[in-house]
């Protein structure tokens, strides 16, 4: 089957390469190369967004799409360089905070005018949706998602250490209830509380933030102060370090490895985003991987506001775009709306109202577990260097854990080099 | 006469007919990049906002480099940093002693004399009271670059020469060893970096399960900052050990047999024979080798770019990378052209150090 | 052969199977099923041997992936990138040797002094130049930068100067045009010196990594390199180990063979290159 679909989408290709309006299309999420046509039953990020890519590809007549390269690493440094060259994908994905940099210089197009003729109703989207979309009451995208920070919870770990309730799993509500915790499943399971990628990508910095946020707190001010070596970014590390110093947790683990070793059933929680649910229950339901019973989580509050890092993939197409071919980008970017139930099954949560609303919404596996987490997402004020401002964070966040370098002289680096880059 | 004349022109004529393609590209993709890489390093500008605007370039001097290099109440004290400064003072103290007991040729007496005072200078620079560089980067990724090369020229010419040694043999055994030492060079720095990386891993790393099953428990290699730099040091030399072998190869044929027979009547024979007649020897294939490393070296990217994204905590980031980054991911050209040009600064030193070298060797 | 002979022998193969188990490792792993690296990278012998076996990750990377495009590119922008550096040094290099012309000297310094710039000093300049032209995605993109590099001009003005004088005096003497000189007598024997840079060419073009990175952002213009380092951060992603191990084999395979091949004039290559930078 899958294969007579796939000759059929490749002679659908050649039958309408000759007349096309080709566009191209940049995205990240990694690559699946043989996604297939159907969108309702394909799974994980990269994979649900290359079948509905080559639906439109197949579907929408006289259009074809090439997909450019997939990768996270250096998605926006190649997305700068063809901007700078000229030549900027037809289509694009990116994330919320990147439009203050983009859109700030007149690469994105402004597309309020469009979207009603282009099939795309933007009062379905949700008010927090068409903010994300939004720069100097302009619309500069077509939103896609949210997605949050989450705990996923392995119940097996948590009900031996007695940590379930209700079939719910008991989640601390301050940092030394935390280290309770974690030394109640040491002592039962012999394995790690907590498991994140503390290594690599700035997920250990996301963590910190919400903790931040949780105290009222944030990183810099709206008038562009940066706040970071404060007493509500000490608390924050320190109630991350304190699992590090006992040992309940790694903070060598990289993406890969930390998750691994979620899925071995070697750690109790990950701190993770919206985007691996469904990878994970897929993986829990598999006979050879320890995790067996998985259960996800709203970040928890360890202090006084509910708060979890949160952000937005969107759809973009460049200013410079004009013509038949901005009228195909735009169909390519309707396509893509119509089928926001389709990307929510990585467990992303929808941008649009009906979907939200709706039965096969609703009824996706886990969705009720986390429904506090569109209430609590945050992320920091708008700025046209938040890429290499959350490099310093990492970087700095790294140091402390990885290296040892006090808390105090790594927050005040970080607070030094962000101030800089604000004022620059 | 008038035949001459002619003829003499047409040499000219086929000269510049021949030279023409050369120069054409040559002053279009090396001159003038050059010249215009300095001259975007005098300016503030937005890789972006000046593809959009050409207009958005703002000339502001020296200011990226100020930027880049300096910092605000920077100060200079003889013993900021100790350890090297003493080690550049012992080092210039031994030079111009060598040098007059006429125990140091002339060159190598200015060199050594010319790296201690730079070991004197250079770190002697630090912020002062409530001071700070501006670009607390990019000093470390300096320091971390010459850390990698430090590591890594040692580490390949010495294997390499050992190895270059053992197999400077004729017959098959060894023919296929050369080959074998040989062939990763080949590989691109993209292969290598895959096979190490996974290699490295502690979960999927054939290290880490060849620890674990010895009872060990596996290195964080990529993730630790004590292994980091080492771990891509271990891939480059396993990557880059072949040019070097190849060359020492090259410098041992041509050593003639006879110093080895005379050495054997004097009972000197394996590690003696390559102590006392195979290294003097090669003393300036070593320094070709030597100097060659380091300007290959000074420019690694790939290792870091790919195997440690620079971390963990900056402790692999690099020059070259930093460049990159500062340029392609925070859009400052003017900024990643000054550094160019410092790194340029550096690698053209080297260069001329060898054009001497290899000068001598032609004298 | 000497008791002495037999244990270094057996003392190199010490290094030696270092050297080699990175290498049977990778072709290994690319021939072990994903579903199963996903779990271990060391079923059978720490994985060195490939049990289970599978040449599914072959049949997919042909079959579905990127890799024989990308792998063509590296092939076309090598090829080209050969011809264009033996075209422009040998002509360069000819003239710089054996033609007597006015501020001969003078051009020679300046194309030496070439030699002191590295690619990376003028990358980002050569970016926003390719850029103004519209040029980037494209074949000459990846190809015209290092036919700037003077190193092949170089190599072959040593190679020439060394060819005896008599050889040409005697063709001008039959009054052969500088032209045909070099057409007919100068490049038949220079072909030695051609190779070595060919192939010294051919390695640096199979293995560029960073202009290609800033070159191409279109997956049509990757080259092998450029394409590999894109899926390396996709391992526990959807690609799969085995699949990006094979990629990396496939990858490897032509210069690996190219270099058995022409193992002579490589390491003749590395050897004159190597010690010219």
């Amino acid at each position: 089957m899958k294969h007579v679909l796939l000759i059929a989408a490749a002679t659908a290709l050649i039958a309408t390469e000759s007349v096309a309006q080709e566009i191209t299309l940049g995205r990240f999420f990694g690559a699946c190369e043989d996604a297939g046509t159907d969108t309702t039953t394909s799974a994980g990020e990269a994979c649900i967004i290359q079948s509905i890519i080559n639906a439109a590809d197949a579907e929408l007549d006289g259009i074809s799409i090439n997909t450019l390269p997939t990768d996270w690493g250096n998605y926006y440094d190649q997305i700068k360089a063809a901007y700078a060259g000229g030549t900027p994908p037809d289509v694009h994905v990116m994330h919320r905070h990147r439009i203050p940099e983009f859109a700030g210089l007149g690469a994105l197009a402004e597309i309020s005018g469009e979207l009603e003729a282009a099939g795309i109703d933007a009062s379905d989207w949700s008010p927090a949706a068409l903010d994300a979309v939004s720069y100097n009451g302009g619309i500069y995208g077509v939103p896609m998602d949210f997605h949050a920070n989450l705990w996923h919870v392995n119940m097996d770990i948590m009900e031996a250490a007695g940590l379930v309730e209700n079939g719910a799993p008991v989640l601390p509500t301050s940092p030394a209830e935390m280290m309770e915790h974690a030394a109640m499943v040491k002592e039962a399971t012999g394995q790690d509380y907590l498991a994140a990628d503390f290594a690599q990508f700035p997920i250990g910095v996301r963590l910190v933030l919400a903790l931040m946020w949780q105290q009222n707190a944030n990183i810099f001010t709206d008038d562009g102060t940066a706040t970071i070596n404060t007493e509500a970014g000490k608390n924050a590390v320190e109630a991350i370090t304190q699992l590090f110093d006992a040992g309940f947790a790694n903070p060598q683990l990289n993406y890969a490895d930390s998750q691994q070793a979620f899925l071995n059933g070697e750690a109790a929680v990950l701190v993770n985003g919206t985007w691996v649910v469904d990878f994970y229950s897929a993986e829990a339901a598999k006979e050879e991987v320890a995790l067996d019973n998985y259960y996800v989580a709203d970040f928890p509050t360890l202090f006084e506001t509910g708060a979890t890092w949160a952000d937005s993939h969107m759809w973009a197409i460049p200013a410079s775009l004009e013509g038949a071919e901005r009228e195909a980008a735009l169909k390519v970017l309707a396509f893509i709306n119509d089928h926001n139930i389709d990307w929510a099954r990585t467990g992303h949560m929808s941008v649009r109202q009906s979907v939200v609303d709706s039965e096969a919404y609703q009824s996706l596996p886990h969705r009720d577990e986390y429904t506090g987490t569109a209430a609590i997402a945050r992320d920091t004020p708008p700025s046209a260097r938040y890429g290499a401002i959350q490099d310093v964070l990492n970087r700095e966040l790294q140091a402390i854990w990885l290296t040892d370098k006090p808390v105090e002289a790594a927050l005040q680096d970080a607070e030094f080099e962000v101030q800089d880059l604000l004022d620059r | 006469m008038r035949a001459r004349t002619s003829r003499r022109m047409t040499q000219t004529q086929a000269a510049y007919a021949l030279l023409l393609p050369f120069l054409a590209v040559y002053a279009l993709f090396l001159i003038y990049p050059f010249f215009h890489g300095i001259w975007i390093s005098l300016h503030d500008w937005n890789l972006l906002a000046v593809a959009f605007n050409p207009d958005a370039k703002e000339f502001v001097g020296l200011r990226n480099y100020e930027r880049v290099m300096w910092g605000r109440n920077i100060e200079w004290s003889l013993f900021a940093v100790p350890f090297w400064q003493v080690l550049g003072l012992i080092g210039l103290v031994l030079s111009v002693v060598l040098r007059l007991g006429d125990k140091l040729s002339r060159f190598n007496a200015i060199a050594l004399g010319i790296l201690s005072v730079l070991l004197i200078v250079i770190p002697g620079f630090h912020p002062g009271e409530g001071g700070r560089w501006f670009d607390r980067r990019f000093w470390p990724t300096v320091g971390n670059t010459l850390v990698f090369v430090g590591l890594a020229v040692p580490g390949v010419t010495i294997s390499a020469l050992l190895l270059a040694a053992a197999v400077n043999r004729e017959t098959r055994a060894m023919s296929a060893l050369r080959t074998l030492f040989f062939l990763s060079q080949v590989l691109s720095v993209t292969v290598v970096t895959l096979i190490w990386q996974i290699m490295f891993s502690p979960r999927q790393g054939l290290i880490a399960n060849i620890t674990q099953a010895v009872g060990g428990t596996p290195i964080n290699w990529l993730t630790d900052q004590q292994f980091a730099m080492a771990a891509i040091v271990i891939a480059t030399i396993w990557w880059s050990l072949g040019i070097a072998m190849i060359l020492f190869l090259a410098g041992l044929q041509d050593i003639s047999k006879d110093l080895y027979e005379a050495a054997a009547l004097d009972n000197a024979t394996g590690a003696r024979a390559f102590w006392y007649i195979t290294l003097p020897n090669l003393k300036r294939t070593i320094t070709v080798v030597v100097i060659l490393q380091i300007i290959l070296h000074f420019q690694v990217f790939g290792q870091s770019h790919l195997m440690t994204q620079g971390g963990p905590n900056d402790s692999t980031q690099v020059l070259v990378r930093y460049i990159y980054q500062t340029g392609f991911r925070d859009s400052e050209l003017g900024r990643a052209s000054a550094m160019a040009v410092f790194l340029f600064v550096i690698m053209g030193c080297f260069s001329i150090i060898q054009f001497v070298v290899g000068r001598e060797k032609a004298e | 052969m000497s008791r002495s002979y037999y244990w270094l022998v057996t003392a190199l193969a010490v290094p030696a199977f270092i050297w080699l188990v990175p290498t049977i490792w990778m072709v290994s792993l690319s021939f072990q099923p994903n579903d199963v690296l996903a779990r271990t990278t060391s079923s059978t012998a720490f994985g060195l041997i490939p049990l289970p076996f599978t040449w599914d990750n072959y049949a997919a990377l042909f079959s579905f992936g990127q890799t024989p495009g990308w792998f063509l590119n590296s092939l076309i922008v090598a090829v080209g990138m050969t011809l264009g550096v033996l075209a422009v040094s040998t002509t360069a290099g000819y003239a710089l040797a054996r033609l007597e012309f006015p501020f001969k000297k003078t051009i020679t310094v300046i194309c030496l002094i070439g030699l002191m710039v590295p690619e990376q000093a003028v990358f980002i300049p050569l970016y926003t130049m390719f850029a103004d032209f519209g040029w980037h995605n494209s074949y000459h993109a990846l190809i015209l930068p290092r036919m700037a590099v003077p190193i092949g001009v170089f190599l072959m003005m040593q190679f020439f100067r060394a060819i005896p004088k008599d050889i040409e005096e005697a063709a001008r003497l039959d009054g052969v045009t500088w032209l045909r000189i070099f057409w007919y007598v100068m490049l038949p024997l220079a072909r030695p010196a051609m190779m070595t840079l060919a192939i010294l060419t051919f390695l640096y073009a199979w293995n560029d990594y960073l202009w290609p990175l800033v070159s191409a952002q279109q997956r049509e213009y990757f080259t092998i390199t450029l394409g590999l380092a894109s899926i390396q951060s996709n391992f526990a992603q959807s690609e799969g180990l085995g699949r990006v191990m094979a990629s990396g084999v496939i990858a490897s395979l032509p210069v690996v063979i190219l270099f058995l091949i022409f193992q002579r004039y490589v390491v003749q290559a590395m050897t004159v290159g190597g010690s010219k930078g």
